[in-house]
């Protein structure tokens, strides 16, 4: 799901990465900045969870198989910006080490996986969660991929729009190849957004508010 | 140039010409970027071409590929190839540049002036290792517990299960991180 390097010019990834920049700091300064002792820790534990659920793969029927993406469950349990902080570093990580995504398309990423799609589900969440909790979870997991796929979607694009030369595949093959796969892991990422969920109640981790979740 | 500001140079340097290269709209500039970094670049760089090969030459061949296919199905004729394969060689220079850049700066000395973003990585990546051998030896658990080939359902709660385990234990790490921190005047 994530776009590479290449595929996406300027134009569009340096918009993108002054978006997103100034929403890591808020993000950052907002949810670890009170102490650099006890945040830096915990958001290190966090990235790291969400580094490791990515490598989770999920056989798909076609002889494929996707990926989790665990950023909406991140949002889930503590809160969107936390989710889109900690999903930033994750991009970083992979595109680094992994040569997964890119330096240059960080800024796209992190706004279609880290914040749109988080947010997303974490609404969903919030919208239904008091009568159905399950279902909202894993609504919000599925939906959740949706957005973030739309996002990718709706980049990819701007930039044929921009320079159908540069980014040749038109959108509405774009569309297709990516929602169609999109919408069965979107099933698996809601199945394991719900099993997460009721497993982390029983283990006592309440889910709450940004930043909110504690230990029974 | 003396450490810290040569790794800092050299990364700031990198991101610049990463930039760069994906304004290339023809295939001449990065043709020139990759004999340029061949040449600058020539200790390690069979290295890193294998290394680019390996992680992002298959998928940018395989997106781009996928997306002219799906041209074809859709138009009912064959695209141009040329822009296809023009994405695909600016998603391998790019690499290139930014993996051989990569292995010639310091990372940690390249934040020393950011002690924050500095302890942030050694504790991310502390916990990416201790975390992914959680869940290595948590899904060949899984495994030898069934009689059968895992399928998709038993994945599902397997990393529910294991995500479970993962939190609780990172959460427990960071606090143990923190009190030793504390204890050692950070």
């Amino acid at each position: 799901m994530h776009v590479p390097d290449g595929f996406l010019s300027p134009q569009v990834t340096l918009p993108a990465l002054a978006v997103a920049a100034p929403l890591w700091a808020w993000g950052a300064r907002r949810h670890f900045g009170r102490s650099a002792l006890d945040a830096l820790p915990v958001m290190g534990a966090l990235t790291a969870l969400a580094v490791v659920i990515q490598t989770i793969m999920i056989p798909v029927p076609g002889g494929t198989s996707v990926h989790l993406v665990g950023a909406v469950l991140l949002a889930l349990l503590f809160g969107p910006t936390v989710a889109f902080v900690c999903e930033g570093l994750v991009l970083a990580i992979q595109a680094v080490a992994l040569g997964a995504g890119g330096v240059t398309v960080l800024g796209v990423n992190a706004l279609a996986l880290g914040l749109l799609g988080p947010l997303a589900g974490w609404l969903l969440f919030r919208a239904l969660r008091a009568p159905f909790p399950r279902a909202a979870a894993f609504l919000a997991g599925w939906a959740g991929m949706q957005v973030s796929t739309a996002a990718v979607v709706g980049a990819l694009a701007l930039q044929h729009a921009l320079d159908p030369r540069y980014f040749p595949a038109p959108p509405g093959v774009v569309a297709v190849a990516m929602l169609v796969p999109s919408a069965l892991g979107g099933v698996a990422e809601g199945m394991y957004t719900v099993f997460a969920m009721a497993l982390l109640g029983k283990a006592g981790v309440r889910v709450g508010e940004a930043g909110g979740t504690a230990h029974a | 140039m003396p450490e810290p500001r040569r790794s800092q140079a050299l990364l700031a340097g990198g991101l610049a010409a990463a930039f760069a290269l994906s304004a290339a709209r023809s295939p001449a500039p990065l043709a020139a970027a990759l004999a340029l970094a061949a040449l600058l670049f020539r200790r390690g760089i069979v290295r890193q071409a294998r290394r680019v090969a390996r992680a992002v030459l298959p998928v940018s061949l395989l997106l781009a590929g996928a997306s002219a296919a799906a041209a074809r199905l859709a138009g009912g004729a064959w695209p141009d190839p040329a822009p296809y394969a023009l994405l695909v060689l600016r998603a391998v220079t790019i690499a290139l540049v930014v993996f051989s850049v990569l292995a010639r700066a310091d990372l940690q000395r390249a934040l020393l002036p950011f002690p924050t973003a500095s302890r942030l990585l050694v504790l991310t990546l502390a916990q990416v290792h201790a975390l992914r051998l959680l869940a290595t030896d948590s899904l060949l658990g899984l495994r030898s517990r069934m009689p059968r080939k895992p399928g998709a359902v038993d994945l599902l709660r397997g990393a529910g299960g294991i995500t479970a385990a993962l939190l609780t234990l990172s959460l427990r790490n960071a606090r143990d991180v923190a009190d030793a921190m504390r204890s050692r005047g950070f």
